[in-house]
């Protein structure tokens, strides 16, 4: 199912050597440090990794919103191969941002304004962006609750009298109804209990089945990805530790970076009886000041001296399989 | 180690502070007062301003209502500074038992207006006759006052030319003044000094032309008895300008009166308003912190406090007690608390609902220990912001009530000075000198705690939350 | 010695809500019952874990255990002593005994004291210790413990200066330094990153075994409470529907509350991306001001039949050995 073979000409989303650089007082944080990767037409994406490993910044950079002293220094963003980093901000907002790409961002549920009814925050932020007349919107905005399984009949309420998953739902339905092709969801179902957890995943893939729609979904949750992502991108420290499948990743064979075997160790199985779980000793590096060579060398259990002077670089060991390890490479 | 914490969160504070420009000017002046102050010793001209600002006698010498003295840089006529003439020119000659003592004064006049008297100053002890003689660069010769000196250890005997030679002027005046002119003065209410230093002509009287020059005077003192000595003599020039503020009705030095000012209006101030938030910030917390019925009660009680104006108050406290400024800032305190209760309230609900308020409850702390360890520290930094903004209105009140007269008679502030330039006509009579500098020193005072303050209420509110 | 250190006996607490006028007019009372009859014993040793989702009552239970909350009715045993209501003095005593571990390390302590304050703490409240430098000799001891080495470094660091897993040891040191019995952990690591959450249960664990120490869990994560406790109960809306071994309620859930949520866990296996999950649950939570008559979970299930909603609401009953299942239908289910 996850072997559902996705060519180069499906391609919606091609990033290329994107470096976006926190310019502090102290120096530069690279907190998306030079990353390449690609979305294909109808997939999702998963971006796993701890906080602080550049996950919500590589999405940030994508909606071309870095927050000061943010900055992308370098690199290409295509969407549908049209590069989106030389435009200005105004071409940004009226042709990329909600209208191509748009963003479920993290805690968004909770953003909601309170004194006003989900109908007038919907309806203002629908005609802000395309000029359409009073029915019009409210038809939109009918279909596109639709979708997200909510009635018309949250339109009226405010949003303390909706519960957590109903908001998740709103927040992506405002995601959606300017028909964006590539939606990022920054960890949509963090704060959310397990069962509208599952119901949010649940949606999530409706949606993508019938409006056509592309994902990039974040999370720290190997598990969550594991239900969701088509293909996986591990991160560390600002850059792609793994990039595989779903089959490769969670598999038979299971991950080659020592990294995400370690994380995937860590997370537990409901179903399996573990006497101890495994865990990662040690902090993410310090982005100001990262290690030299491969940022994950001093937690790694499998360091070899090579690790600890150069910087490895992501390559393919099987087809849509890149790894950046210098152990993966010499087995 | 606490010491390395507190070094570290001062510069931390520093570099915040130093981005805010209007708090930096408000630093600036703050220290440049603290200065004056520290240097009030050496910098006021009259040590014992803060003794005797109400006795008469310390302030003889000077000029009544000179200006002050830069008064000269923007005058084309200028004005006699005044000056004190010591170390004369003795001589002695001894007739029998009697000796006569002459002190000889060379005064160098090079202004535009005279002088507003001259006055000789004698130390001695016995009984002595003393003559004065004035001689002018154009070779005439006054011969002034002749008096009899009782002189007395310790005392000094003071000779004014402005009240013992009016009648030796006034002759002197009728060898060259017209009889019309002449007939429009009386003996009594001339000038002596202005003629003294005036050219020999027509219209002296009126129109004086200042006779530049060197001018020689002299005191022939004659002692009888062997016993009696002499032992200082003074000539003071009291000018028509003086010290860096001039001098108000009552000869007083203003420059040391608001040089004296400025630790009352700081004292005053920051006890104040220290005192008030201090309580405030307790009395906040506390009722935030026992919430239901008890925060109800202290909140009425906070509001008839704070219903109450101060300015009535204050006028009846001060009319009714004696009015001394401790007991000014007593009752200033009682009424100013209520400033910061609100926002202390606030911070302090706020605070009760973090983690480590229950976690610490949860070990077993008491409310003391809780309110006074957890609480109040955190909301302390926030209310340096509320101390700094009341200390202009504790001074403001504290003049407001001097003004009015109800003010600690026994100190110099400037609201003090204030009253007096109000009951000695400086207005009427156009003495700028001695209202500006009090009222501005009290308008800058307040602005630089206004400006610190704002300062810090930017840099601290946007952290209200507690990290 | 009894073999439980903790018995709750039909646990309550009721929260008044704040009423409109009419509804003071017509002298209507209305509460949020967040416990609403929780009954469970807690064996010496062992770490009973309570699972459920936001809003269950777990929380609740976990503070009126912590005494920050005075319960509504019910009856607390510990250590064969009642509890429910005590004294100002014996409340002292009682801070020592039972100690708690909060969910945000952070949030926890005082942000402008140093860990050797945090720890301190306890001591001062208890006058614990001679002087300054006995108790820090018990604060460097309780940083070894668990594992914070060396303790004289961390001792110096204020909690910003550490990371998400040091601090909840510090918090955990914290809540060891008085040698209490129970020790509530209310959520330890759910505001901790993946990698270490693991290091934190572990090290949890292993003081536990140590010092002979009591948890009660308290999660809503099935898959952490299953590697960590003894004993799971799963909370619904204020009660008890399940308990038992953790092997026994994952494994061979009874109540389809607990069905339902072990279906929705997500597992990192391959294979599930474009399968829709079955979920066996309706609707949402209900508010706990408004408890459904009967079962309380009835409008939810997918088993309801007219028994579950007009008849009296089920206790909790013995499936077999220590599992306990609170449905009327379980057998046929």
């Amino acid at each position: 199912m996850a072997a559902e073979k996705t060519t180069q000409n499906k391609r919606v989303l091609e990033v290329k050597n994107l470096k976006l650089h926190y310019l502090t007082s102290q120096g530069a944080v690279k907190a998306v440090d030079d990353i390449s990767f690609c979305l294909n037409k109808g997939e999702t994406l998963g971006i796993v990794g701890e906080s602080g490993c550049g996950k919500t910044t590589t999405a940030v950079a994508l909606m071309m919103m870095p927050s000061p002293p943010g900055k992308i220094v370098g690199g290409q963003i295509l969407i549908e191969g049209k590069d989106i980093v030389p435009l200005t901000e105004t071409q940004i907002r009226k042709q990329i941002r909600w209208e191509k790409i748009s963003m479920v961002f993290q805690g968004a549920m909770n953003c909601l304004t309170p004194v006003y009814t989900i109908g007038k925050q919907m309806m203002e932020t629908l005609r802000e962006h395309r000029e359409m007349s009073k029915e019009e919107a409210i038809a939109r905005i009918e279909k596109y609750l639709a979708y997200v399984g909510l009635s018309k009949e949250v339109l009226k309420r405010y949003p303390h009298e909706l519960s957590g998953g109903m908001k998740q739902r709103i927040v992506i339905a405002m995601a959606l109804f300017l028909e964006p092709k590539i939606v990022l969801c920054d960890e949509p179902t963090t704060a959310l209990d397990v069962v509208v957890q599952a119901q949010i995943i649940n949606l999530l893939k409706d949606l993508k089945q019938q409006l056509d729609l592309s994902f990039i979904f974040i999370t720290h949750d190997l598990a969550t990805e594991a239900e969701v992502s088509d293909r996986l991108m591990v991160m560390y420290g600002g850059k792609i530790a793994e990039i595989g499948t779903n089959e490769q990743l969670y598999g038979k064979q299971g991950p080659m970076h020592p990294y995400t075997q370690r994380l995937l160790k860590a997370t537990p199985l409901l179903h399996e009886k573990v006497e101890e779980l495994a865990f990662i000793p040690g902090r993410p590096p310090d982005l100001l000041k990262p290690p030299a060579g491969c940022k994950f060398h001093d937690r790694c259990n499998v360091v070899m001296d090579r690790c600890k002077v150069d910087e490895p670089d992501l390559q393919e060991v099987e087809p849509d399989h890149f790894v950046a390890c210098w152990r993966c490479r010499e087995s | 180690m606490k010491l390395k914490d507190l070094r570290g969160s001062i510069s931390e504070f520093w570099n915040e502070f130093r981005k805010v420009k209007s708090g930096l000017v408000g630093l600036g002046i703050f220290v440049f007062f603290l200065l004056l102050l520290i240097f009030e010793p050496v910098l006021a001209p009259f040590s014992e301003t803060n003794t005797r600002w109400r006795d008469i006698s310390y302030w003889d010498d000077n000029p009544q209502s000179a200006y002050p003295i830069w008064v000269n840089f923007f005058s084309a006529k200028k004005y006699a500074k005044s000056s004190v003439l010591k170390d004369p020119q003795v001589s002695e000659e001894a007739f029998g038992t009697n000796r006569m003592m002459t002190y000889t004064f060379e005064y160098d006049y090079q202004y535009d207006i005279a002088p507003s008297d001259l006055i000789l100053k004698i130390q001695g002890t016995g009984a002595a006759m003393m003559d004065l003689t004035f001689t002018r660069p154009d070779g005439e010769t006054v011969y002034l006052t002749s008096s009899n000196l009782k002189m007395v250890e310790g005392g000094v005997s003071r000779i004014s030319v402005d009240k013992g030679s009016k009648s030796e002027a006034y002759d002197f005046l009728g060898g060259f003044e017209s009889r019309d002119n002449m007939r429009k003065f009386q003996r009594s209410s001339i000038k002596p000094a202005a003629i003294l230093f005036a050219k020999a002509q027509e219209n002296m009287l009126i129109d004086p032309e200042p006779l530049k020059g060197k001018y020689t005077i002299q005191a022939a003192i004659l002692l009888q008895r062997p016993e009696d000595t002499i032992s200082n003599v003074e000539l003071v020039v009291p000018g028509r300008v003086f010290g860096l503020l001039g001098t108000d009705a009552f000869k007083r030095d203003l420059f040391s009166g608001v040089l004296a000012g400025i630790k009352w209006a700081l004292l005053i101030g920051l006890l104040t308003a220290i005192v008030s938030v201090m309580v405030g910030v307790i009395y906040g917390v506390i009722s935030a912190y026992l919430g239901g019925w008890k925060d109800s009660a202290m909140q009425r009680v906070f509001e008839v406090f704070n219903s109450i104006p101060l300015l009535p108050v204050l006028i009846v406290m001060s009319a009714v007690f004696k009015p001394s400024i401790w007991n000014l800032i007593l009752i200033m305190c009682i009424f100013y608390w209520t400033g910061s209760v609100k926002t202390v309230r606030s911070m302090g609900l706020q605070i009760k609902e973090e983690t480590f308020i229950e976690a610490t409850r949860a070990l077993g702390a008491s409310n003391f220990r809780i309110i006074f360890k957890h609480i109040i520290p955190l909301i302390i930094p926030y209310s340096f912001a509320s101390m700094a903004l009341f200390i202009p209105g504790a001074i403001v009140y504290e003049a407001s009530i001097s003004l009015l007269g109800l003010g600690d008679a026994t100190i110099v502030t400037w609201g003090q000075i204030l009253r007096d330039a109000y009951t000695g006509g400086a207005v009427i009579n156009g003495i700028w000198w001695w209202v500006i500098p009090p009222g501005l020193m009290i308008a800058i005072m307040g602005m630089s705690f206004a400006f610190i303050g704002f300062a810090l209420d930017k840099i601290l509110h946007p952290k209200l939350r507690t990290r | 010695m009894s073999e439980n250190i903790f018995e709750v006996k039909n646990l309550q607490k009721w929260f008044p809500v704040r009423r409109s006028m009419t509804d003071v007019l017509k002298n209507r009372l209305s509460y949020v019952k967040a416990v609403d009859g929780v009954t469970f014993n807690i064996r010496r040793g062992e770490i009973f874990g309570l699972v459920g989702e936001s809003g269950c009552g777990k929380t609740t239970t976990g503070k009126i255990l912590m005494k920050l909350l005075e319960p509504t009715g019910g009856q607390m045993i510990l250590d064969g002593q009642e509890v429910t209501h005590i004294t100002a003095e014996r409340l002292r005593k009682y801070r020592r005994e039972v100690q708690m571990i909060f969910q945000d390390p952070y949030a926890s302590m005082n942000p402008r004291f140093r860990i050797r304050d945090v720890l301190e703490e306890p001591l001062l409240i208890h006058k614990v210790g001679e002087d300054h430098q006995a108790r820090l000799q018990m604060v460097a001891k309780a940083l070894s413990e668990v594992r914070l080495q060396p303790p004289e470094e961390f001792m110096e660091r204020f909690p910003h200066m550490l990371s998400g897993g040091q601090r909840q040891r510090a918090a955990t040191a914290r809540s060891l330094i008085l040698n209490p019995k129970f020790i509530v952990a209310d959520e330890p690591v759910s505001m901790i990153d993946l990698s270490t959450r693991a290091e934190i249960l572990h090290m949890m664990k292993l003081v536990q075994r140590e010092l002979q120490l009591t948890y009660l869990y308290i999660t809503h994560d099935l898959s952490t409470a299953r590697y960590f406790t003894d004993t799971i109960a799963v909370m619904y809306l204020g009660r008890i529907v399940e308990m038992g071994d953790p092997d026994d309620v994952i494994d061979h859930p009874r109540h389809p509350y607990t069905m339902a949520l072990i279906s929705a866990v997500c597992e990192p296996v391959s294979g599930k991306v474009n399968r829709i999950k079955d979920v066996p649950i309706k609707g949402e939570v209900p508010s706990a001001q408004n408890i459904p008559q009967g079962c309380r979970f009835h409008p939810r299930c997918v088993y309801a039949k007219d028994e579950c909603r007009n008849e009296k609401e089920p206790e909790l009953e013995i499936v077999e050995g220590r599992h306990l299942v609170a449905c009327r239908r379980y057998k046929e289910i």
